[in-house]
């Protein structure tokens, strides 16, 4: 991870960017230009992207899931494995919480929405590289009643959430509910500076280790599935 | 520690004594109460017709004796004693028939009157039963009575195991004295032929419950012991050296150590006690008995049944009786006590048989042991039988309970299945859910990104068609989270459309402020559907909508509470606040007609509101707007006509 001083990086902030629609691609990159903030590689294919990848990785990899020649589920699990320090994002249409599951699943630490204003989007990707990873209400929603479901009914990805403490489980639901990291930090009895971390373990507990190849496969096929 | 256990090892042991001599005690006044009721002397004639005095002629030679008396010997039927008796007949009724009453006597009789044979009590099978006390009564032919001075003559016979005994004798008119036979008769005959009749039909239900019931043997030795007792009740025994049946005679001599023998080991299994190991032995002298009456002469028989049978009933009585009140203390149940008891009960009465034919208690040597054991025998019968009838009972209520367990069972099972089912719909519902999604994703979410993509491209001109895109974006979204399963938490949903409002607000420069008042936020309504969700969030859309576009706020605040009814949870509010210039509205509520968009949005709203049954409330000054949305305490089923 980069060092942070001021919120401001020391240097601009290397992001590789995968999306295979071109106006969107260009979308992105535009939210991204400022030159002493972000230095945006763009990818419009798989192979495109894994070359790349480079010796080193990215800083941040931001990446739509359907790719031409693969799914992106693939890129950010290679990523995951080969560069551990590497944020990895999706880059969803709606923001459903199939695709984005899934990508968490693999080790992605959130997503940004086609659609959403540059400002929002660079804003994002700087939090990020600080350490902020963004939840949204509807993908806490979905976590904390997977909590609830009973194993087996449970539609495709099987997320497994019995890693989770109860504080993290109260964060979500008040993610879920719509509250502010403040209220929410307050109601428990929390710093407000916590609060990312919190939802940084969070994601991290519920990826899965790739390095087992047949829940990867599950993973797979629940994902054609899909 | 240690003292403690001693204590109460030391009041356990003083319980056990005090249980101990409380069922002694019990028994004694059993014993005592059977002495009291032995010593009542059975139905006798009038004392004026009674014969107290004889002229004993024997081997020995004549002598005078009192009655009642007791004849030594064990064996006279060679050699008979002869009883003189004189008796006196008024003269004035020879009209009435008179009689001679023999109340007790072991083992026969030959009566003569004046010379002439009368009753020979050899020929009556039942008289020949020294264990059944019968009585003899004979009339006296007319023509053999004297007025005045008769003479009577018995000849005692006397058979072993037993010697001679021979009771006060009554001559009298037949009237008087029959009422004392036909008692004594009912007494120890009749009643003693209606026990065997109820133990044979007992020994046959109990044999057919054992055939049927292996596995409990009480039943089959009961039977056994009461099939004995039947046999030896009913088959007659002829006088010794008489009969060709001396074998089978042997039999039912034998049978009373037989018996106790099987009511012994009766009582072990009706207890559920372990048997001794070698109780088998118990049967050994009973058969010892059957053998040499098979094989050995008659005489020996009658040796052999003196030295063995009284040891060999008296050992099992004893036993008997020891064993159920070990069980009795210890269990402290009534049916050990009432066994007890009854077991108590045969034993007074055999112990004043014993002393009766050893002539240690001088009295009328009336047997009545073996009525006693009949009696206890068809006691435990009945026992028996109302056990098995209780046991049945058993076996029908638990049937009913098994059944209302079954029933049970199927309501539990039709549950779950409709909660199965309710689940499958749930299921059903999330996965159409996620098909719907995955096709907007696809398509049309992909194309709306793309036009918003080139919108921004295509400079000035291109603003309003990326916000009309990026607002068909917003509602795709809202429909798909208004569709997720929320299970009535609105909260949920409203949690989402912060976010995007949020998103919405921001480049705009407007502030948005999220308050929960109560601390839970909104009441959650099990009843609620996504059409409800829709309708409300298009409703906040509408009204925040209308903040930025026509107030020119700078903030925004969106209050939620939970306001207490006067019963029950209480009801919802949404409150919308924002800063902006407000505008003027009709008193009818609706907004003035010189701002025609939003009084469009504002009767939009209404109809909203409305249609869930919630009510709308607007406020608006120069100092800002206020909409507040106060829900139902139940969202209706079906959508509500605007009012």
């Amino acid at each position: 991870m980069a060092p942070v001083s001021d919120g401001q990086p020391t240097s601009a902030i290397r992001v590789l960017l995968v999306e295979d629609d071109a106006p969107t691609r260009w979308r992105l990159h535009d939210a991204l230009a400022a030159p002493a903030t972000f230095a945006v590689t763009t990818a419009a294919t798989l192979a495109e992207a894994r070359a790349a990848l480079g010796e080193t990785g990215p800083q941040v990899l931001l990446t739509d899931l359907q790719l031409p020649d693969g799914h992106g589920v693939e890129l950010i699990r290679e990523t995951r494995q080969r560069f551990p320090q590497t944020e990895i994002m999706v880059i969803s249409i709606l923001g459903d919480e199939e695709s984005v599951i899934s990508a968490i699943m693999v080790g992605a630490t959130g997503y940004i929405l086609k659609d959403a204003f540059p400002t929002d989007i660079a804003a994002t990707v700087r939090d990020l590289v600080a350490g902020h990873s963004p939840i949204s209400a509807s993908i806490a929603r979905f976590i904390v009643r997977r909590t609830q479901a009973q194993p087996g009914r449970s539609p495709q990805p099987a997320l497994n959430t019995t890693r989770l403490t109860p504080r993290e489980i109260d964060i979500l639901w008040g993610i879920a509910k719509g509250f502010s990291y403040a209220d929410i930090a307050a109601h428990l009895g929390l710093s407000r500076q916590t609060v990312p971390g919190h939802i940084k373990s969070i994601y991290r507990k519920l990826e899965v280790n790739t390095r087992g190849e047949a829940v990867f496969e599950a993973l797979q096929q629940g994902l054609i599935k899909l | 520690m240690t003292t403690e256990v001693a204590d109460e090892a030391s009041s356990t042991a003083w319980d056990w004594i005090y249980r101990l001599s409380g069922y002694v005690l019990m028994q004694a006044v059993i014993v005592v109460i059977c002495a009291l009721l032995l010593r009542q002397s059975p139905p006798e004639p009038p004392a004026r017709y009674r014969l107290t005095e004889a002229a004993l002629v024997d081997a020995t030679g004549e002598r005078v004796v009192g009655l009642p008396h007791h004849y030594p010997s064990r064996f006279t039927l060679n050699d008979p004693p002869l009883y003189h008796l004189r008796f006196e007949r008024p003269a004035g009724e020879a009209d009435q028939s008179w009689s001679v009453f023999l109340p007790r006597f072991t083992n026969g009789v030959e009566v003569a009157v004046n010379g002439a044979v009368i009753l020979d009590s050899r020929r009556d099978p039942e008289a020949n039963r020294p264990d059944r006390n019968t009585p003899q009564i004979a009339a006296i032919p007319a023509p053999l009575l004297r007025d005045g001075a008769n003479l009577l003559t018995v000849r005692l016979f006397v058979w072993e195991p037993l010697t001679g005994f021979l009771d006060r004798l009554y001559v009298g008119p037949d009237d008087d004295l029959r009422p004392a036979y036909n008692r004594r008769t009912l007494l120890f005959l009749t009643l003693s032929v209606v026990f065997s009749s109820w133990q044979a039909i007992l020994a046959v239900i109990l044999g057919i419950m054992w055939l049927k019931r292996r596995h409990e043997p009480a039943y089959g030795i009961l039977a056994a012991a009461m099939a004995i007792g039947t046999v030896q009740a009913f088959v007659s025994t002829p006088p010794v050296g008489q009969s060709l049946y001396a074998g089978l005679n042997a039999l039912f001599i034998a049978s009373a150590p037989l018996e106790s023998a099987f009511v012994l080991v009766f009582v072990f299994l009706f207890l559920g006690l372990k048997l001794p190991r070698h109780a088998a032995a118990i049967f050994i002298p009973g058969l010892l008995i059957v053998a040499i009456g098979l094989y050995g002469n008659p005489h020996l028989v009658r040796r052999s049944y003196l030295l063995l049978g009284p040891p060999t009933v008296g050992f099992c009585l004893v036993t008997t009786a020891i064993v159920i009140a070990r069980t009795a203390i210890s269990r402290r149940d009534i049916v050990s006590l009432f066994l007890g008891s009854a077991v108590t009960v045969v034993m007074s009465c055999w112990i004043h048989d014993m002393l009766s034919v050893l002539n240690i208690l001088s009295d009328r040597r009336i047997f009545i042991a073996r009525l006693s054991y009949s009696a206890l025998l068809v006691a435990i019968g009945a026992g028996l039988t109302w056990r098995f009838a209780r046991a049945l009972n058993e076996v029908d209520s638990f049937a009913t309970r098994l059944v209302g367990l079954v029933r049970e069972a199927e309501d539990k099972l039709r549950e779950s299945f409709a909660r199965e089912e309710e689940r499958t719909r749930a299921a059903a519902l999330a996965s159409e859910r996620t098909r719907l999604m995955r096709d907007l994703h696809d398509g049309l979410g992909g194309q709306l990104v793309s036009i918003v993509a080139l919108s921004e491209r295509s400079g000035r001109d291109g603003a309003q068609i990326g916000e009309a895109a990026r607002g068909a974006l917003r509602d795709l979204r809202l429909v798909i989270d208004a569709m997720d399963d929320i299970d009535g938490d609105l909260m949920l949903a409203l949690g989402s459309w912060r976010e995007r409002i949020a998103a919405q607000l921001r480049p705009h420069g407007l502030a948005l402020d999220w308050r929960a008042l109560t601390p839970e936020g909104l009441p959650v309504h099990p009843e609620l559907r996504p059409w409800h969700v829709i309708q409300i969030l298009r409703l906040l859309d509408e009204a925040v909508t209308n903040a930025v576009k026509h107030a020119g706020a700078r903030r925004i605040t969106v209050s939620l509470e939970t306001i207490a009814g006067a019963e029950g949870p209480g009801h919802g509010r949404i409150t919308i606040e924002d800063d902006g210039h407000g505008f003027a509205l009709s008193p009818d509520g609706e907004a003035a007609a010189s701002a025609p968009k939003a009084a469009r949005g504002l009767s939009n709203m209404r109809k909203r509101a409305a249609s869930c049954g919630a009510r709308l409330e607007l406020a608006s000054s120069p100092a800002g707007t206020r909409v507040r949305l106060d829900l139902p305490a139940r969202f209706p089923a079906t959508e509500q006509a605007a009012r």
